[in-house]
């Protein structure tokens, strides 16, 4: 009998995209919020500002969607430049 | 107190009174969260499957990334007196953006400036509207000279 003894686990890959979720809030002004998601998630001025008002006028906005690790990425550098940001499991 | 931005690309405040520079300072004491940290406040309501690595993990990095903001800040303001100028350069508006945003923030928290809720204007609310302000300027400079391209 072999002294060691192999486990082997199965990993099953995470592709369940996810969302970043920006949550509105009453100090962040409009201008800085486009601005922080034009620099973070590279979006061109319409799509941020379009996103902005989102947020502003629905209390939150989807901002982002895609795989885990990169949605862990931009949820922290949202939350670096001080926005209200969480993360959950897109549906479907 | 005037402010400026100066032909290299920087941000100059002329510190004129006593009074600027204690409402300068002031953001310093402002910056604190009235409760809990502010990372945490950013990320409640995060997924549970992510909830704990990121307080692990995440929230670390971030408080030192606030604190650090208000630290350039206090650096700059240590030896104010009426008579200097404070020049802010490019590299560190965000800095400066985060601690005022930070003040905002916690001034927000402590006093519910925005809340139309019959609250009675005491005297310390009136005056944590007044920085709010003069803190939501500074970063209006800061953004539109420093920040943007």
């Amino acid at each position: 009998m072999s002294a060691t003894q192999t486990v082997t686990k199965e990993v099953t890959a995470l592709d369940q995209p996810w969302n970043v979720v920006v949550h509105d809030d009453p100090v962040n002004l409009m201008d800085y919020v486009t601005w922080v998601f034009m620099k973070v998630l590279g979006h061109p001025r319409p799509r941020a500002e379009k996103l902005m008002m989102e947020v502003h006028q629905s209390g939150r906005s989807v901002v982002w969607t895609g795989e885990r690790e990169m949605a862990e990425h931009y949820t922290q550098q949202l939350q670096a430049f001080q926005l209200k940001t969480t993360m959950e499991k897109a549906e479907g | 107190m005037k402010a400026a931005p100066t032909l290299d690309g920087r941000l100059r405040i002329d510190v004129e009174t006593e009074l600027d520079v204690v409402v300068l300072k002031s953001v310093i004491g402002d910056a604190a969260p009235e409760t809990g940290s502010l990372a945490e406040k950013l990320a409640d309501g995060m997924a549970a499957e992510v909830d704990a690595d990121w307080r692990e993990f995440v929230l670390p990095d971030l408080r030192e990334l606030y604190d650090a903001q208000v630290a350039t800040v206090a650096r700059a303001l240590a030896d104010l007196s009426p008579g200097t100028a404070i020049f802010v350069a490019r590299d560190e508006a965000e800095s400066w953006y985060g601690a005022f945003n930070q003040a905002r923030l916690a001034l927000e928290e402590r006093y519910r400036l925005s809340h139309k809720d019959g609250a009675p204007i005491t005297p310390e609310r009136r005056t944590a509207v007044i920085r709010s302000h003069f803190y939501q300027v500074i970063q209006g400079m800061l953004l539109g000279f420093l920040m943007k391209e």
